[in-house]
């Protein structure tokens, strides 16, 4: 990493962030999806914003056979279809593409290795190399060991390597583990980035800055003032073609495992004595720690987590078809596009407040959301003056789409009667501050560039989780033939979860 | 309250003409009538100068405030103890009003617990004393600065300052200061003979030289020279390049072909040559002061250099 330099006399003043040193990252999985979408953006949108070296380059690696020119064809298509026909014709985007270059191979061909190697070294500047596995889970054990292999893990005397994995990372605890195994074989763990977008959020950032950058919220941030936790991430797209995925996948994997735990973890922690990447990392590591296992019996009432499947239905004014009905999906599939949980930490600050958390697809609104309930006031002396009950206070922190935090409290209505009424304070981030608010993968690609590991998972984190959910999997599992819920496409779940969070006397946010 | 002549103003929040005593009643009711507005506000930004020079600032500050972040207060000094106010949504403006009841009309106005910053686009200089003691910023911003700068040397030790002219330089400050965080261009910085600036605005230019000097020890025989374009291209860049070096050894930023990218480029011994392309940041005064809403601290390196231009302290 290029951190300004400390004897460096003009930073003096300047609110310069950080710039990575010479940097050469490797794709695997350049004509993907994700690098169409997400990373080629990001790397414009970085590269705009000055926050890239002089001496960067992209070498993307797929099977297709690719020329330079082609990729960096691909690149300015990326730009036009996402960022806008203007930046896919800008001097940045040109600066950008002159040091794209492209190698085609099989992922498990070891020549292939030999090539991008010497590619490298070809490169002008290729001393820090960060290795993006944009492919398929079944692949990254075999490319890790690989780049192991042909020296290419190794960091050389000046520069450094490292390692961004996307999610899932493995599929239950065992692969987890042993993926683990593999990367630590080659990579040390500051090496590797195991990358969960929620975290390059800002709101999911900003929930540290909320909880311990201010001293009156964390007074009251615990069982004593907090009544409940629900998390949502709700998604309105159903499977987007991607059956041969999400039916070895499913909710659990796709989302609670990841994106959930780490949201979960981030709102239950205890406070970090800095913002250190190990410091917040082992104290949310306390609070997953915490979690107690979760319970499966679907025949009874003491399930704590459920899972459905969704039907044919309406969303966004469109019929859709239901899971089964998807292309590539078998009408025996029990995958679950729905789960929703209760949770419970078993902790001196969480005793006895449940953590609810839904997530499915085909919902009736995309929006992921923390809503922290807090306990109604212990004697309600307006009760007879109002009529209707006090709403409890609440904190939502909206993470996406309007990123924000919003607090709704009890108020007196203007008039000579006592009448009351919930009011919503709302913040905003894309009009507060003014100026753009980073994509996630922005702010998680540059950190990687620069050494930051504290927006990723560590290996431990990644581990817990997953011993957490695999005993879930295998109940599930083992009772595939076993008929599961549904619900319909455009509907808030089935009504397996609404009787989980019900039988606690509470009711699911409406959103 | 007596409200005339309603009108709308280019924000599209109607525009009321309302006694001092009424501003407050006025704001409240149109923020309330304007949904964004009810947001996260920030900071009031008080706007002072000369009536002409306050309209584009009014836009400035109706963009913030149409943003629902900032209550803007204009202020064109006059002779009127107190005269009517314009308020448009989260923006008020008091034209001619005396000099020593502006410093209670800011009192009074100002969102509370909240910060304040002064953006001064000129008038007279024994305002800025005033004005220094309620803001927690003052944002110089005129077109002949060197008085303003003279007068804010006396108060560097008693209130933050900024510049716009200096946040316009932002981008070409931190450009070349990364540079400078290569050991080989700090290790170099001695031989370098000269500091080449083509400009479009030439205090700009002088202003970026003195931080260059004021902060790097440059050899005896050093010099810069400012090339003058002669038109101020408010707002954009007011730099078209700048080139610092020796004969065999340059460091180079400068506006590329369309205007809308920066190329910077290293030549130095002992470093691999390289260059980049990066976006022309935004100098549009909307973007400069929301940049400049979000800063707190004492600018040492404006002091210094400012100081390095008028004398001083």
């Amino acid at each position: 990493m290029t951190a300004p330099a400390l004897d460096n006399p003009l930073h003096d003043g300047l609110r310069i962030e950080p710039t990575p040193g010479p940097t050469t990252l490797v794709i695997f999985g350049a004509s993907g999806d994700l690098t169409r979408r997400k990373l080629l953006p990001a790397i414009y949108h970085l590269a705009r914003r000055g926050r890239l070296p002089a001496q960067f380059a992209v070498i993307g690696i797929a099977r297709s056979a690719t020329t330079d020119d082609e990729f960096r064809g691909q690149f300015r298509d990326s730009l036009k279809e996402f960022v806008g026909a203007p930046a896919a014709a800008d001097q940045v985007a040109a600066s950008l593409a002159e040091r794209m270059y492209f190698v085609t191979g099989e992922t498990n061909d070891a020549d292939l290795y030999a090539r991008l190697a010497s590619r490298l070294q070809a490169i002008d500047g290729a001393e820090g190399v960060l290795f993006y596995l944009a492919i398929p889970p079944t692949v990254y054990a075999s490319v890790i060991e690989n780049l192991g292999a042909h020296g290419l893990a190794q960091p050389p005397e000046r520069g450094w390597r490292r390692i961004i994995v996307e999610k899932p990372f493995g599929t239950d605890l065992a692969s987890a583990r042993e993926l683990n195994h593999i990367a630590h074989q080659h990579f040390s763990e500051d090496q590797v980035f195991r990358i969960d977008h929620y975290l390059g959020k800002e709101t999911v950032q900003n929930l540290l800055v909320f909880r311990f950058g201010n001293g009156m919220f964390e007074p009251v941030w615990n069982r004593r003032y907090i009544d409940h936790v629900q998390i949502t991430a709700a998604e309105t797209v159903g499977i987007e073609h991607r059956a041969s995925y999400y039916e070895g996948a499913g909710a659990l994997r796709d989302m609670v495992q990841n994106h959930l735990m780490q949201v979960l973890a981030l709102v239950a922690m205890e406070p970090p004595i800095a913002f250190t990447a190990d410091s917040v990392r082992d104290r949310k590591m306390d609070a997953l720690l915490a979690v107690q296992p979760l319970v499966t019996d679907e025949t009874q009432q003491t399930a704590t987590i459920v899972r459905a499947q969704y039907r044919q239905g309406w969303v966004n004014g469109s019929e859709v078809p239901g899971y089964r009905e998807e292309p590539g999906v078998g009408q025996g599939s029990t995958t679950e596009t729905f789960v929703a949980a209760r949770v419970h930490l078993d902790n001196w600050r969480w005793a006895g407040v449940p953590f609810y958390l839904r997530t499915g697809k085909r919902l009736p609104k995309r929006t992921t959301e923390i809503a922290i309930q807090f306990r109604r006031p212990p004697l309600e002396i307006f009760r007879r003056a109002s009529q209707t009950p006090v709403a409890p206070d609440l904190l939502i922190v909206n993470v996406q789409p309007d990123e924000g935090i919003s607090l709704r409290f009890e108020a007196k209505l203007p008039g000579t009667r006592m009448q009351i009424a919930p009011v919503m304070m709302n913040f905003r981030y894309g009009t507060t501050f003014g100026g753009d608010v980073p994509e996630a993968y922005e702010t998680l690609l540059l950190d990687a560039t620069l050494g930051d590991t504290t927006l990723f998972a560590r290996h431990d984190f990644v581990e817990a989780s997953w011993a957490l959910i695999t005993p879930v999997l295998e109940a599930w599992r083992d009772r595939h033939r076993a008929a599961i819920a549904t619900y319909e496409a455009g509907e808030w779940g089935p009504t397996e979860a609404d009787r989980l969070i019900e039988s606690d006397g509470r009711a699911w946010r409406t959103l | 309250m007596t409200i005339s002549t309603p009108e709308t103003s280019d924000g599209g929040a109607t525009e009321q003409v309302v006694p001092f005593t009424k501003i407050a009643a006025a704001m409240a009711r149109g923020v309330c009538q304007d949904a964004a507005a009810m947001r996260a506000l920030v900071a009031t930004v008080i706007a002072v100068g000369p009536d002409d020079r306050l309209t584009d600032a009014a836009d400035t500050l109706r963009a913030l405030g149409d943003a629902g972040t900032v209550r803007g207060i204009l202020i064109s000094p006059g002779e009127n103890p107190s005269p009517p106010a314009q308020v448009a949504g989260n923006t008020v403006w008091l034209r001619g009003i005396k000099a020593p009841y502006l410093n209670n009309a800011v009192a009074a106005l100002r969102l509370s617990s909240l910060p304040s910053l002064v953006w001064w686009r000129g008038g007279s200089e024994d305002l800025l004393d005033g004005l220094a003691d309620l803001a927690d910023r003052i944002v110089l911003d005129e077109a002949e600065p060197e008085r303003g700068w003279r007068r804010a040397v006396s108060l560097f030790d008693s209130s933050a300052f900024s510049d716009l002219r200096w946040a316009r330089l932002t981008q070409w400050r931190a450009l070349m200061a990364q540079f400078f965080d290569i050991p080989e261009v700090r290790a170099a910085s001695r031989e370098f003979t000269r500091l080449h600036l083509r400009s479009s605005d030439r205090m700009a230019a002088r202003l970026f030289a003195a931080w260059l000097t004021s902060a790097v020890s440059f050899g005896d025989t050093f010099n810069v020279d400012i090339e003058d374009e002669g038109q101020r291209d408010e707002p954009g860049s007011p730099l078209r390049e700048v080139t610092l070096g020796n004969g065999e050894q340059s460091l180079a930023i400068k506006v590329a072909r369309g205007l809308t990218c920066v190329e910077t480029s290293v030549s130095v011994r002992g470093h691999r040559a390289a260059s980049r392309v990066v976006s022309l940041v935004n100098h549009d005064r909307t973007a400069l002061m929301t940049e400049e809403l979000r800063i707190r601290a004492r600018d040492l390196a404006l002091e210094r250099a400012v100081r390095g231009l008028v004398g001083g302290g």
